[in-house]
């Protein structure tokens, strides 16, 4: 046999394998239509950074933690590493919550560089590869929280966190926040001339995250954009229709792209501007309502003038422990839930106990029986009812 | 006239006056039958020491807020004072929780004695007045809770004490202890040769406490005596039917009069002896389940035990503040709550934050319906009917 009698056949071969499809649906939850969807009437229950009053923040064990305890989005914050990979990291600096004090063979990289402002000292993360981070080793930022997993877990890229949202047993809505954009484009370059919002959601869509706030697309993949920098937010409106959150930092931090400060975009005029490019405003909740002598003072009218406008306000950031909780609450976390989603009326929270509040709504205000439910129900009540007819 | 023609009169009318019923029942809660009796389906809510997670321990206040906020019994310490009044105070000493070092003059008052085995140096409750002691202030205990209320509030008696129980709009039920019945006998005589243990039954007594654990009489007015000390308590058990609990201190501390140590009063043959005295024992929390760095160990059988002699496992003391919440409650309060009532088994739990824990079990075990919520249930119902024949 001559080897261009066998080429046909190899030939048949390529072209089957490579328009083949498998004969049964590979195991992935990603294609699984009869998942259990995203809940829509009641406040969001959003996990910052994961689960991370009981798990180092922004980690695959964290998020998963979330997701078990029943958020309905998990949180996380997109920096980019020195080659340009998308990660999930809150700080600027590696120093508070991985090892890398411990790495002697980067200890050269130490950096001052000014960020919104500030001159910062540290290891940046916008100086290591994808590789040298994943050498690391993350921790627990507060040291009252659980130290038990510290240097088990390391950094996650965005990809890797969106496959923990899709590969989840049921809907899991992703919120990202495009973190610190300015210093990120100063100190990353990508090919292409491409911008880090570029890339963002560039990866949002490989992923297909798509569709407007509750359409149908986007119901199947919920996804939020945050971002402190309003230029950032308007700038992917140009790419993207996934629901938009501008992020609102404390009354003295102007924003780092427009230096506006805080009452000029929290300000009527301002509001009706950015209502046309975001859904809502994720405010520091003690700026919705502000604080002394750890009690709630007045509330501003910030929920009303954003309700009128039809934006949604997601505060930030829920903590159980007492030194976190104003004495209104009696130091029970629970408290704090009622007052903001019963009084207030947000609607969403970001939580770094994302069990304790859906404790909260579960008892509260629990989700509608679906058919499974509706058969116990009936059974209660024909119990109810021959209970009555005996009195 | 003559006084002589008068003076009939006047007998006549003293006669009416002291055997004269007013016309209508005077305003007092004290006779109300008609008053929400004490639930008994789910475990005891006992507001430890009032609710002095938010405010000052054992004050009046402390206690009314409990009642507010749900309690089933208000608990308290009896001491004495140096002229032999009963006294609501937990410590021996007033330094931590008043104002005393601000009193100069009781600047002279100042001792050392020993107190269960222990030299204790500070102003003793048994060397000064009710008068002196009424002129103190209290504060709140511990310094990360409310401390806005310092110095407003003071000491209580026992029988003011019962009085705002027996005020109260529902049955609430009394948790008294016995606190230092030994130092309190060396230190204070009362006149007719009683002891300690004998005033504090005949406060009781004087207001109508009486009646075994679910009697007629003890649902009326409910009441657990408590103390760590089991001779005082086999001591009133001759002069009272009312439930008795006997407390149980951390392993290394032996019992103030018997001189045994907690592995001999938690014995079997122990437990056996004391519960013909006892309904119920009242353990610290971290000896029913040893912790180890801030975890749950396994837990002991203490409760199994307990529970196969009929006896009540009241357990103290529940806390909100992270600090006190070991890491398996993920800094949840509610969490604990649900671990202790539905899995340990307990029977009630000495709180300091009543309203968390009254939350709790209305949310997961509310109170059945009566009447007006029956008519509510049966429009729900109908409502559920009529949407079930729409499908």
């Amino acid at each position: 046999m001559h080897l261009a009698d066998v080429v046909p056949f190899i030939f048949l071969l390529l072209l089957l394998g490579c328009s083949a499809r498998p004969l049964y649906p590979l195991p992935s939850r990603r294609n699984d239509k009869s998942k259990q969807p995203i809940q829509t009437f009641r406040p969001f229950n959003i996990a910052h950074r994961g689960s991370n009053g009981e798990i180092p923040e922004e980690t695959a064990a964290a998020y998963r933690r979330a997701i078990e305890e029943g958020a309905d989005f998990i949180e996380t914050d997109i920096l980019a590493s020195k080659d340009g990979v998308l990660i999930c990291f809150h700080d600027v600096t590696l120093d508070d919550i991985t090892d890398i004090a411990e790495h002697k063979e980067f200890a050269s990289r130490e950096r001052t560089y000014e960020v919104q402002g500030v001159n910062v000292t540290g290891y940046f993360v916008v100086d290591f590869t994808l590789q040298e981070l994943k050498s690391l080793r993350v921790k627990q930022r507060y040291p009252f929280r659980d130290q038990q997993y510290n240097g088990k877990f390391s950094i996650i890229t965005f990809e890797e966190f969106i496959s923990i949202a899709l590969d989840a047993p049921r809907v899991v809505g992703i919120y990202p926040e495009m973190k610190n954009p300015v210093f990120i484009n100063q100190r990353v370059k990508w090919s292409g001339g491409k911008r880090f919002e570029d890339k963002f959601v560039e990866t949002l869509k490989k992923y297909g995250y798509k569709g407007s706030y509750l359409s149908k697309q986007w119901l199947k993949q919920p996804a939020f954009i945050q971002s402190f920098a309003p230029t950032s937010l308007v700038y992917v409106s140009n790419q993207t229709d996934l629901p938009k959150i501008f992020l609102i930092d404390d009354v003295t931090m102007p924003t780092q792209d427009t230096n506006q400060s805080y009452w000029e975009i929290t300000s009527d005029s301002y509001l009706d501007f950015i209502k046309d490019y975001v859904v809502g405003i994720g405010p520091w909740k003690d700026t919705v309502i502000p604080v002394a002598n750890n009690y709630l003072q007045t509330p501003t009218d910030l929920v009303a003038r954003a309700h009128a406008r039809d934006l949604q306000v997601h505060p930030y950031t829920y903590r159980n422990e007492n030194q976190f909780l104003h004495f209104n609450f009696s130091e029970d976390p629970y408290n704090e839930y009622n007052y903001w989603i019963n009084k207030v009326e947000v609607d969403g929270l970001f939580t770094d106990f994302t069990g304790s509040l859906h404790n909260f709504q579960e008892w509260t205000s629990p989700l509608s029986p679906d058919d499974e439910d509706a058969s116990k129900l009936l059974k209660k009540i024909a119990l109810m009812i021959s209970e009555f007819s005996k009195t």
